[in-house]
């Protein structure tokens, strides 16, 4: 089995306004996979399809290579979820939800539940409803990773959560994955948040994906080139070669100096720019969350011209 | 020793754990023998993967820096007198490099960096 995750041709109408389109996922085994969007853009719904908690309208999901939903039991077995909203009894006690929980998960991992509640400073006698945000999040982590599963799915797991609850619940879900190969799949719209450990990501808009690559491709790909001579090429006129990369955007800067900010860059490409007769005066990389916020808006555009195309 | 990693700067992050570690070994503040951290509490405390850990301690093993005893954990080697002097060499013109991408950025002459640096190491900076 290569993949963790593998979803083809997924489709699911979940309202008039709102569809997953065509979404074909890869999440590879090992991989910590970041699966970032907007609010809204259909991370939960496309979660809540994996999981088969909705059935899709066309397509297929495999979950640890298990079909969906012939397979679940299967692969749910292996699978620890940290859902977008708790869905424990809140009249249990810390305790309580951790014996009804482990009684699912044969390789439960119960040491390792009483380091962590120690820690995360969980106390067995509290009753959930009376629990705060960070620490209803600090449990279901621990719920998630004690069961020791093969797959971790995050929906929005930091969201709303302190700085002091997000480095907890991050250092022992990288501690896990250190101590055995585990995939991680976790989505999110905070994008630095997700820079410093993920090693894929797939971006979502409006219900399909816009890309899923390795981060270090996403990162080396995508670069801002400040240059001069620029202002009067036009990239895709007749009069001009066309650019071997992918123009996301463009501005004027002080005098004649332009920024243009690309994707699928490769460092022989500086000869189309000379061939231009352009200079280049500085070729930096975009972070993540630039890389991605440049990425969706060239995504909403190049749609919207396909819509009025159709319209 | 790790403070201010930067997952958003150009330099990617295991290269610059090795870096601080070099800069450690450098200084004096790791000693030969010294543990390093292990991969495992070094990626939940810094928060990143633990394979960029892992990628930053092999390339360290390479170069000679550290040695990967198995199952006790990560070590530093004795380096000598002149691999250290290599390393601080290698530190000073790294700094330097920086700072001229830096003045390029800027558009700032030569004459008006060297004026510059005179000013502050004849000021009282900090710096022996």
């Amino acid at each position: 089995m290569t993949s963790a995750i593998e979803t083809t041709g997924l489709s699911y109408r979940a309202s008039p306004n709102f569809a997953i389109h065509d979404l074909s996922l890869t999440v590879p085994a090992g991989a910590l996979y970041g699966f970032l969007g907007p609010n809204g853009c259909g991370k939960t719904t496309t979660i809540r399809l994996l999981l088969g908690l909705l059935r899709p309208d066309a397509g297929s999901v495999r979950l640890l290579g298990e079909p969906v939903p012939q397979g679940l039991p299967a692969a749910l077995a292996r699978t620890g979820v940290v859902p977008d909203r708790p869905h424990l009894h809140p009249y249990l006690t810390v305790a309580e939800s951790l014996a009804f929980h482990a009684a699912f998960y044969p390789a439960w991992d119960p040491g390792w539940a009483t380091r962590l509640q120690r820690d995360f400073l969980l106390e067995s006698d509290r009753k959930l409803a009376g629990l705060s945000k960070g620490e209803m999040a600090k449990l279901m982590f621990l719920l998630a990773l004690c069961q020791r599963p093969d797959l971790l799915i995050l929906d929005e797991p930091m969201d709303g959560l302190d700085p002091v609850v997000r480095r907890d619940v991050l250092g022992a879900m990288l501690d896990y994955v250190s101590t055995r190969t585990g995939t991680v799949f976790i989505s999110s719209h905070l994008v630095h948040e997700l820079e410093r450990f993920c090693d894929w990501v797939g971006v979502m808009d409006a219900g399909r994906l816009v890309v899923e690559l390795p981060m270090a491709e996403f990162r080396s790909g995508n670069k801002r080139i400040r240059l001069s001579g620029a202002d009067t090429v036009e990239p895709g006129r007749a009069s001009s070669s066309p650019p071997p990369f992918t123009l996301l955007a463009r501005e004027r800067d002080s005098g004649a100096l332009e920024t243009w900010v690309v994707r699928g860059w490769e460092p022989q490409m500086t000869g189309w720019f000379e061939q231009e007769g352009i200079v280049i005066r500085e070729v930096a990389d975009l972070d993540l969350e630039d890389g991605f916020v440049e990425l969706l808006r060239a995504f909403r555009v190049g749609e919207q011209a396909q819509r009025s195309d159709h319209a | 020793m790790f403070a201010n990693l930067d997952p958003k700067s150009a330099v990617p992050l295991y290269e610059q754990i090795g870096l601080r570690l070099k800069a450690a070994v450098a200084t004096g503040e790791l000693r030969p023998g010294n543990a390093l951290p292990s991969v495992r509490q070094l990626a939940a405390k810094l928060r990143i993967n633990p394979a960029t850990v892992a990628q930053a301690y092999r390339g360290l093993e390479e170069q000679g820096f550290v040695e990967l005893r198995q199952g006790a954990g990560t070590f530093v080697r004795s380096v000598g007198g002149d691999s250290r002097a290599r390393e601080r060499t290698a530190q000073a013109r790294r700094l330097a490099r920086g700072m001229l991408a830096e003045a390029a950025r800027l558009g700032l002459s030569r004459p008006e960096l060297r004026d510059a640096i005179r000013h502050e190491l004849d000021g009282k900076g900090g710096i022996a």
